[in-house]
């Protein structure tokens, strides 16, 4: 009964959104919802092959949490069990607990579809579809939810791209293929279509490695605004990124069977400054990885 | 609004109509494609099954080594044509579809090489019963209905196979090979030869076996050139000369059984020949080419 | 530049002698399509002295000479029955084989696991290496039958009461029919759409589909959205390839189609093909006219299909093609 009525007080409380606000802020998620993320015990498998061992942490939602270690570590495949990514891959399994506010995110009850709703995903190198224009890039995960009046369709394909600081520079062209942008642009554009769908986290893989220095401080910048409204988890290779733009940070490394696991985390400032393994305090004095 | 803007609770949990709706569609397509792939492979049983069921009861020793005249009629004459005439066919175009499929990937120009692929693409696109039009046309006059003719009009037809197949496998053998020859002084004909074509045997070869197996399968060029005959000719390429898919294509409406009965028998051993050729050949590519 | 150009020849006289060689033998191949062109072209000749190529297009009678009462010999000849029946029968074959193909495609890179997707592609590629002539005689000896007395059979008791080109006597049906060699033929190509749909599939990232499915696609939707249209020109370009397979078949259709005369009015019954029309009458073409109207159904044909190869080469020339050679 508590669950009917919750629902009801949700459904009332975004059905009182006022239609005459700012398209950002209609945009904005409830104000009831979480989104923390939490891991327990956590392993991820290629078959046999363990590609990571028992972890276990605490993602803090409206904040950026950075995954961090050398190559190998497992970090993007972890990223990749929260919004059920990783199984998609023949022989992948994930054993362990992920929750999401409270609801365990693998239970049978769970499709992995909606998972993926409510958890976004910005990947390496953008890829936007390429026989789609920008405007449709953007709308393609609203279509799918639904027929949705064009007015309303464009309210929130603006609203997601500004909120990806994006819309000025394309507002002109939204009819232009997606692929017709530059690199920077195109992440942009992909952070723009995950927000469109209204996820309470984004997760992101290395969402810079590919881009040039400019564009990556945009999207750095772009990233701590995000994080007002969105939990963040992201996988980088630059420490001074993670500086740069984390809360917390948890820091892997890989055992002797080429596993992944988590050496420590905290606040991203005592990562960096005062370590309390050695191993992190090698890595992030630049002596290895 | 309303639509986004649910709870985490609600969207992992209360799945609404449409999500059923779409979940639902998934299953029904995933069940679409699985029936497709089926219908596509089914032909392939249907068919082999069929043949050697109706082909079984006319395998004899008098079928193999028998000739339509003699008294216990078989197809001696055929087997043994088609294979005549396929070896020659592949005997003169097969050097001369390798040493062109070299030519274009080791020694042409780019224009020059897409100018030949364009002429092998046409090539290659020539409906067999054109390829035998032009040897009726151009070679019967002077060869006769004859194996010679027969034998030509299938070279038109593996001409292109062999070339094409070669160009594409040796320009698949990595730069490195040649330049690792070339660096220890090896002439350039020697590296091409004994170097960058021996790498590329397996693929050549492959490409030699299929263009067999067209070449013994083809019944539009033999039928206005070689024609077919009762008669047995062992080596005779200067008449007209019998092959298997010309009795098939013969006997297929003949009144009796035993003449149909044979015509189906004719159908399983080249199939079977085909088959095998193919599978033999293809088995070592298939690993490497599936997602 | 070709692969070895950038390097000079080595002392080895024979260097130059080599390439020469192997020139000739690759120009062998020029020279022998621009002989073939020619000598179709130069038989035709005769036909166009006595008709031009318009009315042989259009016209559907084909009379090879009949003495008339005043003593002048009807000659007229005309490809147009030829022509439609090998239309009908290629769009015909295409029609079924191109979702089945395409499908099945689908199912074989995106679905199958790896130990069902290997052995079952190769099989239907398989397919492609029996010969047309057992096609033949196996749609002769079974399958046509077993055609007509289903699918047609459906088709004629339902749509067919209402259109007339769809119709068919029930009471004796027509023992070999356009439909039928149509529906032999996709079998034949079907194995050619599938693989050269799976190379266009496969083409496609596998970092457009998890984009899609990240956002909360799924697999169908990813394929149905991002990955067909993706690979939309290549899929196009197989189903064209396909269909210049199937209008240059010959042996199979003949068996099936009935060589019959003039243009069938219904889809059900016997016609002919071009490739059929010149395999049927070679035997019997006496003079120097008779033989010329074959030869110039047969250059129809190779204009035709050449006419395809060309389109697809141009649609398809972004991508690196991997034709299947059978």
């Amino acid at each position: 009964m508590l669950g009917v009525s919750r629902k009801k007080a949700t459904r009332a409380q975004s059905e009182a959104a006022d239609p005459s606000e700012s398209p950002e802020a209609q945009l904005k998620p409830s104000a009831t919802v979480g989104g923390a993320i939490s891991l327990a015990n956590v392993e991820a498998f290629y078959g046999t092959f363990r590609a990571v061992n028992n972890v276990s942490l605490e993602v803090q939602p409206r904040a950026v949490t950075a995954l961090i270690g050398p190559s190998g570590c497992g970090k993007s495949t972890l990223l990749r069990t929260i919004n059920r990514m990783h199984e998609t891959l023949p022989g992948a399994n994930v054993k362990g607990s992920i929750t999401l506010d409270g609801i365990d995110l693998y239970d049978s009850a769970v499709d992995a579809v909606r998972v993926r709703r409510v958890i976004g995903m910005v990947f390496q190198k953008p890829n936007p579809f390429p026989t789609m224009s920008i405007y449709e890039n953007v709308a393609a995960g609203l279509r799918l939810l639904g027929r949705t009046p064009k007015s309303e369709l464009d309210g929130v394909v603006e609203a997601s791209l500004r909120r990806a600081a994006l819309w000025d520079e394309v507002k002109e062209k939204l009819k232009q293929p997606g692929t017709s942008l530059s690199g920077g642009q195109q992440q942009r554009l992909c952070i723009a279509r995950a927000v469109a769908v209204q996820p309470r986290v984004l997760l992101m893989d290395e969402p810079c490695s590919a881009l040039d220095p400019v564009a990556t401080l945009k999207i750095e910048d772009l990233i701590r605004e995000l994080a007002a409204e969105y939990t963040i988890v992201i996988v980088t290779h630059n420490m001074q990124q993670a500086s740069r733009v984390s809360d917390s940070t948890a820091f892997f490394s890989m055992d002797e069977n080429r596993a992944g696991y988590l050496v420590e985390t905290g606040a991203t400032a005592a990562i960096f400054t005062s370590p309390k393994e050695s191993l992190t305090e090698s890595y992030v004095a630049g002596r290895f990885g | 609004m309303s639509k986004a803007a649910v709870s985490v609770r609600e969207a992992l949990l209360e799945p609404g109509a449409r999500d059923l709706r779409r979940a639902r569609t998934d299953w029904i397509m995933r069940r679409v494609v699985e029936g497709a792939a089926f219908l596509a492979v089914l032909p392939l049983f249907a068919l082999v099954i069929f043949v050697t069921l109706r082909a079984l009861p006319w395998l004899s020793p008098e079928f193999f080594f028998n000739n339509p005249l003699d008294s216990e009629p078989g197809v001696l004459n055929a087997i043994i044509g088609s294979l005549q005439m396929s070896a020659l066919a592949l005997l003169i175009t097969g050097p001369i579809g390798v040493a062109g499929g070299v030519y274009l990937s080791e020694f042409a120009s780019a224009r020059v090489a897409s100018i030949g692929e364009i002429v092998i693409d046409i090539l290659l696109g020539i409906p067999s019963i054109v390829a035998g039009l032009f040897a009726f046309l151009l070679l019967v006059p002077i060869l006769g209905f004859s194996g010679w003719a027969g034998s030509l009009a299938l070279g038109v037809l593996t001409l292109p196979i062999v070339m094409r197949t070669t160009q594409e496998v040796m320009r698949l053998v990595p730069p490195s090979i040649r330049e690792a020859s070339l660096a220890l002084g090896i002439p350039v004909w020697r590296t091409t030869l004994l170097v960058t074509l021996r790498t590329a045997a397996p693929g050549v070869l492959t490409g030699l076996v299929l263009a067999a197996s067209r070449a013994l399968g083809e019944t539009a060029p033999l039928i206005m050139t070689a024609k077919g005959t009762n008669a047995s000719n062992f080596l005779d390429f200067g008449t007209t000369m019998n092959a298997m898919p010309l009795v098939i294509f013969r006997y297929a409406e003949a009144a009796d059984d035993r003449t149909i009965g044979q015509a189906w028998a004719t159908a399983l051993v080249l199939m079977a020949i085909a088959l095998a050729m193919n599978v033999i050949v293809r088995w070592r590519t298939v690993d490497s080419r599936v997602a | 530049m070709g692969t070895l150009d950038v390097h000079q020849p080595r002392s080895g006289s024979a260097d130059p002698l080599f390439r020469r060689l192997l020139g000739a033998a690759a120009a062998g191949g020029g020279l022998l399509l621009l002989v073939i062109t020619g000598r179709l072209i130069a038989s035709t000749l005769p036909l166009w002295a006595i008709q031009s190529p318009l009315s042989f297009i259009s016209t559907t009678a084909w009379i090879t000479g009949i003495e008339q009462a005043d003593g002048t010999t009807l000659e007229v000849y005309g490809a147009a029955a030829a022509l439609f029946g090998t239309a009908a029968t290629s769009l015909i074959a295409v029609l079924f084989a191109a979702p089945i193909g395409i499908l099945g495609a689908i199912y074989l890179v995106e679905f199958a696991p790896k130990r069902i997707a290997i052995p079952l592609t190769f099989l239907v590629e398989l397919i492609a290496a029996i010969p047309s002539v057992v096609f033949g005689l196996w749609a002769l000896g079974d399958l046509s039958l077993r055609i007509r007395d289903s699918i047609e059979w459906w088709i004629a008791s339902t749509v067919g009461r209402f259109i007339p080109w769809l119709a068919e006597d029930p009471g004796s049906p027509a023992a070999d029919s356009i439909f039928r060699a149509g529906f032999v033929l996709a079998i034949m190509i079907l194995p050619m759409i599938v693989a050269v749909s799976r190379e266009f599939l496969r083409s496609v990232p596998i970092s457009l589909r998890e984009g899609y499915i990240g956002m909360g696609a799924t697999k169908w939707e990813a394929i149905r959205d991002v990955v067909v249209p993706t690979a939309r020109v290549g899929l196009i370009g197989a189903v064209l390839l396909a269909l210049g397979r199937a209008i240059g078949e010959t042996v199979a259709v003949t068996m099936v189609i009935g060589n019959a005369e003039g243009i069938p009015t219904s889809l059900f019954l016997p016609g002919n093909s071009v490739a059929a029309k010149i395999a049927s009458n070679i035997g019997e073409a006496g003079t120097e006219v008779q033989i010329a109207a074959l030869v110039a159904l047969g250059l129809a044909l190779f204009m035709l299909s050449f006419v395809i190869s060309l389109i697809v080469r141009l649609s398809l020339r972004r991508f690196t093609t991997i034709k299947a050679i059978s």
